[in-house]
């Protein structure tokens, strides 16, 4: 009888698809996790997530009259394209530097029974997405008061846009919440990267400004061009091209793959680099 | 029933220090390690386990002895599943329930209610569970309206009620505690320790890491002395205490 028991015994393992999924299914907890963060942040403020709102309005509008000028555009036309940009930028920049800490500073998290860890990286995702949405409402109020014709069909292609947004966001924050943990020199580079991809992704500056060779290498070829083109040109009434699609197709295949042998193997190792 | 079976346990921590660069890593590789003392062979571990095989049945109830460093605490978190062990397995049926450090996800910003739904999810509830503890928790820990409030405006005292109302509210299988479970004032220290009784009573295993030697008779049938990662002794828990002590006097443990 006593040997019953044992037989069905199970090892006390658990790889990487068993953590990336059961950590999916536990959406009570992410989602728990994640809208607590949000909350957090505005606690004891007196307008509360508006704050963040707010203080994207005033960087667009101060920026947009600025830019406008130095760039000869039509502050109708600029203002919401830096506006639709800042929005998908601010997401992917926050993900990613959030990310560096995933695991470094939540130690209190799992170190108490078997987690999967997984669901540290959709919180994060979900909380940006949060975020993400309070800003959208930022560019609802500028486009309906500066360009209302660029609401159409093509708006909808926003949701295909987030729904990828996230889905990369989720591999990169486990990829970097695991490299970060372990050589926490990465977080170092990482951040002085996003810092400057910011001024060489057409953000601020209009992409035709660029010819040429910076063209190829800071349009075509930069990854994070495509991911804010796939929502920025749904706001503006526009498909985005497919060439946006294949480059983020084959980021997400190639992100994800990377990332499932690297959390398979090393997921064990995240206690005991903590 | 449940069953908790060890074999052959290794755990070794690695010692990241200067040389948990990405730098020194890198370069370490890109020399074939032929300079430096940089080679995984020669990375500096800690052996905090070290072939550690036990068989733990319902009714068991374990007392881990040993002195600071000896193993106790780590090889508490293997069972857990936090660490996976650098050699051997665990195999385990039943549900593990651990109690290392009263408030798993605690966050000072948020109410007394949000902290228990977010520590019940941790401990792996369903938030429809938590709900129906909810009740027994206020009245156990007599928070009161303070539990509306945010857990920074609590005292020391009041954090362990919560703490500890929580923790002992959870149905426990396979039942892992650390020692240093605070209690609180005198009154409620009683209250606690009836509590905790209960606790364990519901418990189909129980193993627990203690100096403490009162609570380990009250509470263990079973001793297991460890010292350096190693199991030296299993057998009936006076008999592990008194050569624990026996060690102790004569300097060799």
């Amino acid at each position: 009888m006593k040997d019953d028991a044992i037989a069905v015994a199970t090892p006390l393992v658990r790889t990487g698809t068993q953590d990336l999924l059961c950590g999916l299914a536990r959406v009570d907890l992410w989602g728990r996790l994640g809208w607590l963060e949000v909350k957090r942040r505005y606690r004891r403020t007196a307008i509360g997530p508006f704050w963040s709102s707010i203080s994207l309005a005033l960087f667009v509008v101060t920026l947009g009259v600025v830019g406008a000028g130095l760039w000869n555009q039509n502050l109708a036309e600029y203002l919401p394209y830096l506006t639709s940009g800042m929005v998908v930028w601010v997401m992917i920049s926050t993900t990613i530097s959030e990310a560096c800490m995933l695991y470094v500073s939540t130690g209190n998290l799992f170190r108490h029974m078997q987690f999967d860890f997984s669901l540290l990286a959709y919180a994060l995702v979900w909380r940006n997405f949060i975020v993400l949405l309070h800003h959208l409402a930022v560019y609802a109020v500028l486009v309906l008061l500066l360009a209302p014709h660029v609401i159409g069909l093509p708006l909808l292609l926003i949701v295909p846009g987030m729904a990828l947004l996230m889905i990369n966001g989720v591999w990169l924050s486990l990829l970097l919440g695991m490299s970060c943990l372990r050589f926490r020199d990465i977080q170092q580079v990482t951040m002085s990267v996003v810092q400057v991809a910011m001024f060489v992704t057409p953000i601020f500056w209009p992409i035709d400004q660029l010819q040429g060779t910076s063209r190829m290498v800071f349009v075509q070829l930069n990854p994070l061009h495509h991911f804010v083109q796939i929502v920025r040109a749904p706001l503006l009434g526009n498909v985005p091209d497919l060439e946006n699609y294949v480059v983020i197709l084959l980021v997400t295949v190639i992100g994800w793959a990377l990332t499932f042998v690297i959390f398979g193997r090393f997921r064990r190792r995240i206690a005991y680099w903590s | 029933m449940s069953v908790m079976l060890l074999e052959n346990l290794h755990v070794e921590f690695p010692i990241y220090g200067a040389q948990r660069s990405l730098r020194k890593t890198f370069f370490m590789r890109a020399t074939g390690g032929l300079i430096g003392p940089g080679t995984e062979k020669h990375r500096l571990v800690v052996k905090a386990l070290d072939g550690v095989s036990l068989r733990l049945e319902s009714g068991d109830r374990l007392a881990l002895i040993g002195h600071n460093g000896a193993g106790k605490s780590t090889l508490l978190k293997v069972m857990a599943g936090v660490y996976e062990p650098t050699a051997g397995r665990v195999l385990a049926s039943g549900k593990i329930t651990s109690l290392f450090d009263v408030m798993p996800g605690l966050d000072w910003e948020d109410t007394g209610y949000e902290n228990i739904i977010t520590a019940g999810l941790l401990l792996g509830m369903e938030r429809e569970e938590i709900e129906a503890k909810i009740l027994d928790i206020e009245q156990f820990s007599e928070l009161g309206e303070y539990l509306s409030l945010p857990v920074r405006t609590y005292s020391a005292g009041m954090m362990t009620r919560l703490g500890f109302a929580v923790a002992t509210a959870v149905d426990p299988g396979i039942l892992l505690i650390d020692e240093g479970i605070g209690a609180g004032d005198s009154r409620f220290a009683d209250r606690a320790a009836r509590r905790m009784r209960e606790f364990i009573d519901r418990s189909k295993i129980l193993v627990f890491a203690s100096h403490n030697e009162d609570m380990i008779k009250a509470w263990c049938n079973k001793g297991a002395l460890f010292a350096a990662g190693k199991l030296m002794q299993l057998g009936e828990v006076e008999d592990v205490l008194a050569a624990y002590q026996a060690a102790a006097h004569n300097g060799t443990a």
